[in-house]
């Protein structure tokens, strides 16, 4: 049964189609990448997934519930995280409070609670910054723990944004170009944390890229984009080895 | 920390002693200097943290002085429960304006603030019978348990004891999750809600939350000022609430307060130089906004920075794993 399943999918721009007709399914468990050049439409299928935008046909069930058309939050609370392509950090604030507000789903105190700081609210902000520090500890990100977020170099937001993402445990993490502005060594290690997650938290992720290469070593199965269509599917190397893809996508970079 | 925490207790008390040592015209602008740090407290949560503007913070303050007011002389309740029913009324219609507010940013959120504001003076000027009109209304001073408080120095030590109390509840709420939801629909709305955070939700609470404090404020100041008419709750007021937390430091607790208490002494102090204290005022002002964009408070942190002016080791190399 998959836990993300694309059925008809489309989403338009005024008279530009930027995601026709694409359909997939996403097993739990599954590391899948979305891959294309600038323009398929890879970010768009995300926005819609995510409920940033409202597809204009076709579903879009995550766990058994149609959630295309639904609310942001509410998609996020069903279980669903992103991270962005230009990471969105909250960029004042220090890497640490960025990742304590990813856990504000999981904080359930009112508000009388948090301003009277009654015991709920301190046992709940107790164990949340304990969990925190871990997740800071699991990226390496103690040198920044203290630092504004936005003045850091984009490698590190980048981390920042993934591990802010990880706070609000969710069951399936839509990553946005994770390993753009990294260095090659960057990358490669993102790559190790990111398996490693996947592993050990059981979370299924959505990995998408316009570089084949990351996906090569990352990805289970692959999917290619192009021009909002979906070109083709299937595992790594049977789609580098594929005719269309490296006409539409590999053969303009070779 | 723990020096930090003994300085606090020891300016407090120092504050407390206060009227023990100035004439009650001081302690007079003492009281409203206090009333201001409760409204900034308030409007930096809105403003600052969760970066909503509002140019009808003083209706909520008119709201909350008159519903106050009314529940003492109209209904005869004594100040301990008349104070919350103002700040209850005041929050409830703080959460009604934040309804239709919380779609809205930037222009139209000033402009629907705005008419909220001409509406709630209209409301006020319409119903003489209740509210005096615009000749005002007489307000009785506040009572602790039957025992009113006639005494100058009395009156000081109440508002003094409820300010500080809402400066620690404007701060608790600023460290919990609220707080860093603010900050969130403040600073990226498509993070927050990404992250779960119901980011109209958030935005009606930042706004029934200030209309709480400014509510809580405008009880106070009628009993402080003992009379309380229209004007005092006109546009003028709402702007002057917002240069407090601007020049202040957005966002900062201890800018709203060293914001609300500069600008409620800095007319005393440029009374010597009479007509042209109001361009001091300006000049002041306009200076701040140019050369302290992050407020008095950026301006502690500048020289903080400055005096251990060694190259930071949290400093990042670039590309460092």
């Amino acid at each position: 049964m998959a836990l993300l399943e694309i059925d008809g999918l489309s989403v338009r721009f005024g008279g530009v189609a930027a995601v026709a007709d694409v359909s997939l399914a996403i097993a739990a468990g599954e590391i899948h990448g979305i891959i294309g050049p600038n323009g398929a439409g890879k970010t768009s299928v995300i926005n819609a997934i995510t409920g940033m935008t409202v597809p204009q046909s076709g579903s879009i069930r995550f766990a058994d519930r149609e959630i295309a058309g639904v609310a942001p939050h509410i998609i996020s609370s069903f279980g669903l995280g992103r991270t962005f392509q230009h990471v969105e950090l909250f960029g004042d604030r220090s890497v640490f409070d960025n990742i304590l507000t990813g856990f504000y789903r999981h904080q359930s105190y009112g508000l009388l609670a948090g301003a009277l700081r009654l015991p709920k609210a301190l046992k709940s902000e107790r164990t949340t910054r304990e969990q925190a520090r871990m997740l800071i500890e699991a990226f390496d990100l103690a040198a920044f723990a203290d630092s504004p977020a936005g003045l850091l170099p984009f490698g590190i937001q980048k981390r920042v944004d993934i591990a802010r993402a990880l706070a609000a445990e969710p069951r399936l993490l839509l990553l946005d170009e994770p390993v753009s502005g990294m260095s090659e060594a960057e990358a490669e290690a993102a790559v190790a944390t990111m398996r490693k997650l996947a592993r050990e938290h059981g979370i299924t992720l959505v990995v998408i890229e316009h570089n084949m290469r990351v996906l090569m070593n990352l990805a289970e199965r692959v999917t290619v984009l192009y021009q909002g269509r979906l070109l083709a599917s299937g595992a790594p190397a049977e789609m580098q080895a594929n005719a269309a893809v490296i006409e539409a996508y590999l053969g303009d970079a070779a | 920390m723990r020096v930090r925490l003994m300085l606090i207790f020891l300016g407090l008390a120092l504050l407390a002693a206060l009227p023990l040592v100035v004439t009650s015209y001081y302690l007079y602008l003492a009281e409203l200097a206090m009333v201001n740090v409760i409204i900034a407290v308030g409007l930096n949560l809105l403003s600052g943290n969760c970066g909503q503007i509002s140019l009808c913070n003083a209706s909520f303050m008119g709201i909350g002085a008159y519903c106050t007011a009314l529940c003492t002389i109209r209904l005869g309740l004594p100040t301990l429960i008349a104070l919350p029913a103002g700040v209850f009324i005041s929050a409830l219609l703080g959460a009604a304006l934040g309804y239709p507010a919380r779609r809205l940013s930037g222009l139209y959120l000033a402009l629907i603030t705005l008419g909220f504001l001409e509406l709630v003076g209209i409301v006020i000027e319409e119903l003489p019978d209740y509210t005096g009109g615009i000749r005002g209304l007489k307000v009785p001073r506040p009572d602790i348990f039957g025992f009113s408080l006639q005494s100058n120095g009395l009156l000081y030590l109440f508002v003094f004891v409820l300010t500080v109390g809402a400066i620690v509840i404007g701060y608790n709420v600023q460290r919990s999750r609220f707080g860093r939801a603010f900050d969130a629909v403040r600073q990226s709305p498509f993070a927050a809600q990404a992250l779960g955070i119901p980011v109209a939700r958030v935005k009606m609470i930042a706004f029934s939350l200030n209309a709480a404090f400014a509510g809580f404020a405008g009880g106070l100041l009628a009993s402080v000022v003992g009379f309380i008419d229209p004007p005092e709750f006109g546009i003028l007021t709402s702007i002057q609430h917002i240069t407090f937390i601007v020049v202040g430091g957005l966002g900062s607790i201890p800018g709203s307060i060293a914001g609300a208490v500069l600008l409620t002494a800095l007319p005393e102090v440029l009374r010597g130089v009479q007509e042209y204290g109001e361009v001091v005022y300006g000049i002041i002002l306009l200076g701040t906004l140019l050369f302290l964009p992050r407020g008095l408070i950026g301006l502690v942190a500048r020289l903080q920075t400055l005096r251990s002016a060694k190259p930071s080791a949290k400093e990042p190399a670039y590309g460092a794993p």
